[in-house]
């Protein structure tokens, strides 16, 4: 089989983990290293204490060997986040977010949580903004037609999270639109 | 086909996007648009040769027996980005694998569909459309009606045998760009502004897919 069955219809969220590792990160260096060409481009030097910019999943590596410690982007803070839970909350609309800050705030989570300020009031900050964010997305299925949803501010991992739901609603609605019941057959 | 607004710019691919960048574009894009869409033979073959060199690099420092501490960390730092990409590659592949089995037989009678794959993947279409072509015919069409013996009849009352992409279905697209007007399946029309994220139906936006203005996501 070219492809198993579960990925077919959607990506999987390891899979926009992956795309996500690829953006770039500070870090603080423990260990020095000469600038090198990688197929995504060249990083470094890295020369400690001096920070260095360097793509997400080489700080995981580097990390784990406990030879970096990872600078948090500028959105993962509590004050960030709380200004954008309290807009959540308040506004009707989705508040703007990197697009792919649910994949990058659990990787740091997970492996660099000590780099982190207040990790456990980061981790229930972005699970009430998930929660509130997640409930917009289900109010936005009442707007739901046959021919077009618009979705600003929506992230990948949220994407990724309604997709099958309303890809097939949407399916359903346009089916509905194309081929109408006859009326006769709509009686009981 | 959706009107494009006079002196709309150019395809717009942005310059600092990387041969990896493009392929995870492309790779997405794939993997959500129900049809098709054009091989990246050149862009795939760049990668590949990237990775044989990086390969072979870590090959030759590997069986160097000075190579320092210092120096492993890179090797494994070089090898780690070594199956990210081969990752992606292959996943790419075996995607547009995938639905050329699905419809193998479809592309061996539609032209269209052919220029958007390699030689090795028409070889490929044709020789799956053949086989399983065989195979019904042995196992069930012989022993039916002449009129329904064909993969290809078009009997009134039948969905049609033959595996089509369906263009209609919902995919969401995320604008790179600002984008020239597009009509939407109810007739209403709309211009999408860069970052603009929406769900409609495939074949309104497939030509932007295909100029690079958008990316499924």
């Amino acid at each position: 089989m070219a492809l198993p069955q579960s990925l077919r219809t959607s990506v999987t969220p390891p899979e926009l983990e992956l795309i996500a590792s690829q953006q770039l990160i500070e870090i603080v260096p423990l260990i020095s290293m000469e600038r090198t060409a990688f197929i995504s481009g060249a990083y470094g030097p890295l020369r400690p204490p001096n920070k260095a910019k360097i793509p997400l999943w080489m700080a995981v590596n580097l990390k784990l060997k406990k030879k970096c410690h990872i600078i948090a982007p500028e959105w993962l803070n509590i004050d960030y986040l709380q200004e954008r839970l309290t807009r959540e909350t308040t506004e009707p609309a989705f508040s703007d977010l990197p697009f792919r800050f649910a994949e990058i705030s659990k990787v740091l989570l997970d492996v660099a949580s000590d780099d982190l300020d207040n990790p456990d009031k980061l981790r229930s900050l972005l699970k009430d903004l998930r929660e509130a964010r997640q409930a917009k997305s289900r109010e936005g299925l009442r707007e739901l037609d046959h021919s077009e949803l618009s979705l600003p501010n929506l992230c990948s991992m949220e994407i990724n999270e309604i997709r099958p739901f309303f890809v097939q609603s949407m399916n359903v609605l346009s089916q509905i639109v194309r081929n109408p019941i006859p009326e006769p057959m709509m009686r009981p | 086909m959706p009107a494009i607004r006079r002196g709309s710019p150019p395809p717009f691919i942005p310059d600092d996007e990387t041969p990896l960048e493009k392929l995870t574009r492309h790779w997405m894009n794939e993997r959500h648009a129900p049809d098709i869409l054009p091989a990246q033979e050149d862009l795939l073959g760049t990668l590949l040769d990237h990775l044989r060199r990086q390969s072979e690099v870590v090959q030759l420092l590997r069986g160097d027996p000075s190579t320092s501490e210092e120096e492993h960390i890179r090797i494994v730092l070089v090898q780690t980005e070594i199956e990210r990409v081969k990752f992606i590659v292959r996943s790419y592949v075996r995607t547009r694998l995938f639905k050329i089995e699905k419809y193998a037989r479809f592309i061996t009678t539609n032209a269209e569909i052919q220029t958007r794959l390699t030689a090795a993947e028409r070889d490929h279409a044709s020789r799956h459309a053949k086989i399983t072509d065989r195979h019904f015919h042995f196992s069930v069409l012989q022993s039916l009606p002449e009129t329904q013996s064909h993969l290809d009849d078009t009997a009134i009352f039948m969905p049609p045998m033959i595996t089509e992409p369906d263009n209609s279905i919902p995919v969401f697209v995320h604008a790179l760009q600002n984008c020239p007007k597009i009509t939407l399946p109810d007739g209403t029309s709309l211009e999408m502004e860069k970052g603009h994220i929406s769900l409609t139906s495939y074949n309104v936006v497939q030509h932007l897919v295909a100029r690079g203005e958008v990316e499924l996501v």
